[in-house]
């Protein structure tokens, strides 16, 4: 092949743009890399080029050891880990399986109230959750229910259902309608048009909105830190060593949790990845 | 429409004065829900109806202490000369004296008097003799008020039954069964069926603190107000008048609406386009492996926002953060301080390091701050979409440009671009808004800071705490001015989220009209 000029020149912009792009995205993580090896409490002992002859394990260590109280068989971090987790799985099978419903309800069939009932879905998105909050505050103190991961994980199925409604619905819809009345010549019921046909072939679209589902939780901070605040979940959690007025206030800490927690949440997104563009462009019409 | 209404009563009187047996057994379902089912021989439905009856008067009266009443009344603690009694507040159970609560947000608080005795805080034995607790008689207000609304849908609906099915059998003579009507409710009603537990999660867990939440605009309430010893109010739309449209509250409330407009519309530009060109440069024909690049490129959009978030906050910290290290580490620091400044976006007469977001005079900066960061965060995400979008242009149209002698500036223009804008205008719509109410992006990262020097800051607002930073959203000033100050204006915050919510409202609403397909099956 006969490379010309112009070519040449083109190869190196290209080149010499994503390697400057890729700088930029690694000096931070780098930077978070190199300060949750570095012993200390301040950020000011961290090296501007990540030393690793210089790094101890000092921060990890203390994630896996540290136990507020004595009578606690795993460490602290441990036990916000498993409560997260606990949550982040009730969460995906609730929200899996009724936005599917709903979803499924939306496409297929003509109900009275049906734009009245989608209306309401998007309008209540609009509204700020937190302040949702001071009410489901009062709620739970009055029914004993703070601090409850339960509980919690119902409020967060609550606000996830409309968005993925959406989703589904947009998605189903493009599942032709000859399918339905096929299966229903044969006799088949509604129950059995959904569960035997709609939904094995929706399933692409119940991993992204599972996946989606399944993330949310960890990341979650305004509501656990209101309703959870004996019980924390990992962001409540891991923001106490970002607050630089608590006494609690350890950076290197928190760039170690930070690591700990996002790379499985890297590893898990980077495998969805297809998804995403597929769970998008279900959603959005083509209008 | 009234005369479409009073058409359609005479149709209705005219239907009733033609079967007036069916008109008895409806009458029977209004006084006893299940009472005409049960009179049309269709058990199935009569005994959950009977149930659900009962079950609502069980709730009613087990929550309330109605067999106190008159002995306590005509007895023991009778109503003083001149005085109003509370007869629900006093006796009522859970649908009474709720909506009772909702309607009044209660009376009496400690140390009035009341029937002789003088009301506690809380009395275990006597309930009436306890103070009202404002904010809890609300919240009670607001499930018994929605879940009376529940019950009387359902009353209605049954008496409608009652009036058909009656009207069927009057004119065929044939009762429905029960597998009859199952197959018929499985076949004609499914969508419910399946939406229902949705519902009822969305009715409890969004709706009601959603209905409470709009209510407080509507009152006094915020943190300063002791429970017990003080009664919430309802004052109408009163908040909307002394914050809302006072000059110096509106004057601040201009310049945190107008960043917000700023920022949404900054965050979701730039990412798209620094995103579109990602994905051009990244599929273009001279890089070779173009999946491993991806990966580097996307790790951003892989790591949690959040985290990300902290540890900007990390590096623009002034103890230590990267970025003034950096600075002096690479000798720039005086050049990159005079160089801010040059542009504008540094005011800071401060010597030493940069104080990214905590200098007053630096607002700017920690605003473009917040721009760049929510470009580190954004833009691979729609790198990501765009690139599949890529994928979908047929492959056709560029050779049909091939052959009319296109140059690549051409195809990009008329082809590529236009193709990939056109599939992405619901996204952007929807960041547009995501951004609006991105409360993370300000709250986690600059905390709204830097604030405002405090001669700028109006009295009033001082007084309340509430003020907002140089670089807060009005999502995160409804934060602080709801939990993170002193004292939590609970009533103020929630007319703001009310003014949110109709702009954010109406743009969305706005929008999906123009999606036809959006109002098509």
């Amino acid at each position: 092949m006969k490379y010309n000029y112009k070519d040449i020149i083109m190869w190196i912009i290209t080149h010499l743009i994503l390697l400057i792009n890729i700088t930029i995205v690694f000096i931070p993580i780098l930077w978070m890399v190199s300060a949750s090896f570095t012993p200390g409490d301040t950020l000011t002992g961290v090296p501007l080029f990540p030393n690793p002859r210089l790094w101890s394990l000092e921060n990890y260590k203390y994630l896996f050891e540290y136990k507020g109280t004595t009578d606690q068989i795993v460490s602290d971090y441990v036990q916000v880990f498993g409560n997260t987790l606990y949550i982040a799985i009730l969460n995906t099978i609730l929200v899996v399986v009724l936005s599917s419903l709903v979803g499924f309800a939306f496409s297929r069939y003509k109900f009275r109230g049906r734009k009245g009932i989608l209306l309401t879905l998007m309008g209540l998105q609009m509204f700020p959750t937190f302040m949702a909050m001071i009410a489901l505050f009062m709620m739970f103190r009055q029914l004993g229910l703070i601090n409850n991961s339960t509980a919690l994980t119902f409020v967060y199925v609550a606000g996830a259902i409309p968005y993925n409604t959406f989703i589904v619905r947009g998605f189903m819809r493009n599942i032709p309608k000859s399918l339905d009345e096929a299966a229903a010549i044969d006799g088949a019921s509604n129950l059995q048009i959904m569960t035997k046909i709609i939904i094995p072939l929706a399933v692409p679209i119940m991993g992204f909105i599972a996946v989606n589902a399944f993330m949310a939780p960890w990341m979650d901070y305004i509501l656990p830190s209101v309703i959870m605040p004996q019980n924390p979940t990992l962001a409540v959690w891991l923001f106490r060593f970002m607050n630089p007025t608590a006494s609690t206030y350890k950076p290197l800490k928190f760039m170690a949790g930070a690591i700990v927690i996002a790379v499985p949440i890297m590893i898990v997104q980077m495998y969805m990845q297809k998804y995403v563009v597929y769970g998008l462009t279900a959603g959005a019409d083509k209008g | 429409m009234f005369k479409r209404i009073g058409s359609k009563f005479k149709s209705l009187y005219k239907d009733i004065k033609k079967h007036p047996k069916a008109f008895r057994i409806a009458l029977r379902s209004f006084f006893v829900m299940g009472w005409g089912q049960f009179k049309n021989k269709q058990k199935y439905k009569a005994l959950p109806l009977l149930i659900l009856f009962f079950v609502i008067i069980i709730v009613e009266i087990g929550t309330s202490t109605y067999w106190f009443a008159p002995g306590e009344l005509f007895g023991e603690y009778p109503v003083q000369a001149g005085e109003k009694l509370y007869f629900f507040r006093d006796y009522g159970g859970f649908f009474t004296a709720g909506i009772w609560g909702m309607f009044t947000l209660g009376r009496l608080i400690l140390g009035d008097t009341y029937r002789g005795e003088s009301i506690k805080i809380f009395d275990k034995v006597i309930t009436w003799k306890s103070a009202d607790n404002s904010i809890v008689l609300l919240g009670e207000g607001v499930l018994a008020l929605l879940l009376f609304t529940v019950i009387v849908v359902i009353w209605i609906l049954q008496i409608r039954d009652a009036y058909k099915e009656a009207k069927k059998i009057e004119e065929t003579g044939i009762v429905e069964t029960w597998d009859q009507f199952k197959k018929r409710i499985f076949d004609e009603f499914f969508a419910y069926i399946i939406v229902i537990p949705a519902a009822i999660v969305i009715l409890f867990l969004t709706l009601v603190p959603f209905l409470y939440s709009f209510l407080i605009a509507f009152t006094n309430y915020t943190s300063k107000i002791s429970i017990g010893g003080e009664l919430i109010k309802w004052v109408g739309f009163k908040n909307f008048g002394t914050y809302l449209f006072r000059g110096e509250w509106l004057e601040f409330f201009g310049r945190v609406v107008g960043w917000t407009v700023i920022y949404a519309l900054m965050a979701s530009i730039t990412v798209y386009f620094v995103g579109f060109f990602q994905a051009m440069v990244v599929e273009s024909k001279y890089i070779k492996h173009k999946k491993v690049w991806r990966v580097l490129m996307i790790l951003p959009w892989a790591i949690p926002a959040l985290i990300s978030l902290m540890v900007f906050r990390n590096v623009f910290s002034e103890n230590g953060g990267l970025a003034n290290e950096l600075l002096i580490n690479l000798n720039i620091l005086e050049q990159a301080k005079s160089f801010l400044a040059a542009i504008g976006l540094m005011g800071q007469t401060h010597d030493g390091v940069i104080l990214w977001y905590s200098d007053p005079l630096n607002g700017p900066l920690a605003k473009a701050i917040i721009i760049l960061v929510n470009l580190w965060l954004g833009s691979p995400y729609f790198m990501l979409l765009i690139v599949g979008i890529l994928g979908t242009i047929p492959a056709s149209l560029y050779e049909a440009a091939d052959i009319d002698g296109a140059s690549s500036l051409q195809k990009f223009r008329f082809i590529t671009f236009p193709w990939v804008v056109r599939a992405t205008i619901p996204v952007i719509i929807t960041t547009f808004t995501f951004n609006f109410n991105n409360f993370g992006a300000i709250y986690f990262l600059t905390a709204g800071g830097p604030g405002y020097p405090i001669d700028k800051v109006p009295e009033t607002m001082r007084i309340t705490g509430s003020t907002p930073g140089q670089s807060d959203i009005l999502i995160s000033w409804i934060y602080k001015i709801a939990f993170a100050n002193d004292p939590e204006r609970y009533n103020l915050a929630s007319v703001y989220s009310i003014i949110i919510f109709v702009f954010i409202g109406l743009f969305t609403i706005y929008n999906l009209s123009r999606v036809r397909s959006f109002w098509e099956d």
